[in-house]
């Protein structure tokens, strides 16, 4: 009886989690649909998120919600800046150069948050209350992230759907030819998406402070930048759409499988929990490399 | 067999035994020269898949860990027959890798680009978490061998392991892996690897076996990796622990020295690996804790304007001269 109230308030959990996950891997995704770049510094911006959020928490007392658009703008800023001094010579590069390089960005960025802040781990607490539901306790605080993310990814959705350049940005990952021969400015299309990817990152990092309040560090990243794979693939390489109900997925699974595996003697279950994420990586790399969620 | 094409090896054998020489002569340089030796191994083996192939393993670091694990259950199981455990130990290393990248390259090699990649990366922290999830070799633990190799083969002789021997073999496995590089790029497999970088579906509809060069190319790589593991960590370092030998960060800087000197090329690992080696040891030493800092901006700097290594630029420089006799 036990387990299974711990099971279903590890997946109410889960699921709030998820949503956080799905925004911090969307921007993987459009990177890697537009530009075909997997952007293996990923976690790197995450933090910067993260550190936004403390920042603005601890020396302005504001709240993290409110971080969210300061989040957003510093990470279009950034996504701009890296754009034009690095990826856009890297377009067309092989998958070498390309990883490499946004590998070098990811750990300069660490390098110089290092330099700034120092590689204590730092954390805030941000209390409005708990919410009481059944055998599910859960903090209004990470309701609230649940519901930004959800209305992070709608708004992001009728963007995407409503307006010309996000119908232009669909069509580049369509087909990039294609779209040049509609008269569509690619390289914009590039430095935009970029950019946007950056930014959701970065903005994303906000949302994580909410469930990791006390595991905010400048070496927080490649721990997100592996999960961010995980879910990536799972959802189809290259859909935000899928990176979001993936992610979300991703969290049901990883408290979920954490609960169950927990009830094995002798194992270590976070460490099996991810075990069981990669080979299902692997297998859906192997059987359906556009993703679960994907078409085709 | 043909001479002449084996001639890039002399400024090879020239940067060796310059190396060696500085490190039997000058005092207290024969450790940071075993450190330079670790990284032209490390760019050596990866060179071999990586720069021959153009795929990009990020998980190479797996098979360098299941070496380290040969090596370690070796001495672990079969210490107290003596010194026929290192022998066990080297044979079990390579037999482990190139297990596991048998297994790996049967699957994953069928996928592309950053596929492929992500794939890697998965195989390697999936291992990883296995070792740590199930309690395999001691789990997060890791193995702790000082103690257990100082009781069977006394201090003296732990100490020449680490010291001396396991930096007497990486040199032997770099300059193996170089000969046996340098063997691919005059056979038949070499003009193979070489049509399959370029356009792997062009080598295909030319009647070329991609597939079965790909893995030939990866098992040999991981083979190498595997005797890297047992000898510069098993041996040198006297423990294992699966966080360090799992570490995506190796695979990084295998990478960025092949790139450095330029990759599919002989050379190249082995200027890469002495550079990088040099820079990082020296960095440390003036700028200590800011050399990753310094390292990845210059990393970025030859990613966008150096792209084909420091021996592919020379040997486009001299072409149709003697000198590109030389370089390979």
């Amino acid at each position: 009886m036990i387990v299974s109230e711990q099971l279903v308030s590890n997946l109410f959990y889960g699921a709030l989690l998820g949503s956080v996950y799905g925004v911090a891997t969307m921007g993987l995704s459009l990177i890697f649909g537009v530009l075909r770049i997997v952007n293996v510094g990923h976690g790197a911006f995450i933090m910067l998120g993260a550190f936004t959020a403390f920042w603005m928490f601890t020396l302005y007392s504001v709240i993290p919600i409110l971080s969210i658009p300061i989040a957003l703008i510093f990470g279009l800023a950034l996504g701009f800046i890296i754009f034009f001094s690095t990826i856009k010579r890297l377009i067309d590069a092989p998958e070498l150069s390309t990883l490499l390089a946004t590998f070098a960005i990811g750990i300069f960025i660490e390098e110089v948050a290092k330099f700034v802040w120092g590689s204590d781990y730092v954390g805030f607490s941000w209390d409005i209350g708990t919410l009481y539901l059944g055998p599910v306790t859960v903090p209004y605080t990470k309701l609230l992230a649940f519901l930004c993310s959800a209305i992070i990814a709608g708004l992001l959705y009728v963007w995407f759907t409503k307006t010309k350049l996000g119908t232009a940005i669909r069509a580049v990952v369509e087909d990039r030819e294609g779209a040049m021969v509609c008269g569509i400015n690619v390289g914009r299309i590039y430095s935009v998406s970029f950019a946007i990817g950056i930014g959701l990152t970065v903005l994303s990092g906000v949302l994580v402070t909410l469930f990791v309040p006390v595991g905010i560090n400048v070496y927080m990243g490649p721990d997100y930048t592996l999960k961010a794979f995980v879910i990536a693939v799972l959802g189809g390489l290259g859909s935000p759409w899928g990176a979001f109900i993936a992610g979300f997925l991703f969290g049901l699974f990883e408290n979920g499988s954490y609960t169950l595996l927990g009830l094995i003697p002798g194992v270590e279950p976070f460490a099996l929990t991810r075990f069981v994420a990669f080979v299902f990586l692997l297998i859906i790399l192997l059987i359906k490399p556009t993703g679960l969620l994907g078409g085709e | 067999m043909n001479i002449r094409a084996y001639k890039p090896l002399i400024p090879m054998i020239a940067v060796y035994g310059v190396l060696i020489t500085i490190a039997l002569t000058v005092d207290g340089m024969w450790q940071p020269v075993a450190y330079f030796m670790f990284y032209i191994a490390l760019g050596q083996a990866f060179n071999i898949f990586l720069g021959l192939t153009g795929y990009v393993d990020f998980g190479y670091v797996a098979f360098m860990g299941l070496g380290a694990y040969g090596m370690g259950l070796a001495i672990k199981n079969f210490g107290h027959l003596g010194l026929i455990a290192l022998p066990i130990g080297i044979f079990l290393a390579v037999i482990m890798s190139m297990l596991l990248s048998l297994a790996v390259g049967a699957v994953a090699l069928r996928l592309r680009g950053a596929y492929f990649a992500i794939a890697t990366i998965g195989v390697n922290e999936g291992f990883r978490y296995l070792v740590e999830g199930v309690r395999l070799w001691g789990g997060t633990e890791g193995m702790i061998l000082s103690g257990f190799m100082r009781k069977t083969y006394g201090r003296e002789m732990t100490n020449f392991f680490s010291t001396f021997l396991s930096d007497v073999l990486v040199i032997l496995i770099a300059f193996s892996a170089a000969v046996v590089t340098i063997a691919i790029l005059n056979k038949k497999m070499g003009y193979a690897l070489l049509a399959l970088r370029e356009d792997e579906d062009a080598a295909k509809v030319m009647g070329i076996n991609v597939t079965k060069y790909k893995i030939m190319a990866f098992i040999t790589s991981a083979g190498f990796a595997g005797l890297i593991g047992a000898t510069a960590w098993t041996l040198k370092l006297t423990y294992i622990f699966p966080e360090d030998v799992f570490n995506i960060s190796y695979t990084v800087e295998a990478i960025v020295i092949v790139m450095l000197g330029g990759a599919g090329t002989l050379l190249g690992p082995m200027f890469g690996g002495l550079i990088y080696g040099i820079m990082k040891y020296y960095l440390s030493v003036i700028f200590p804790g800011i050399q990753l800092l310094i390292l990845a901006p210059i990393l970025i700097a030859i990613v966008v304007v150096f792209p084909e290594g420091l021996i592919g630029y020379i040997r486009k420089k001299a072409r149709d001269t003697r000198l590109s006799e030389y370089l390979r």
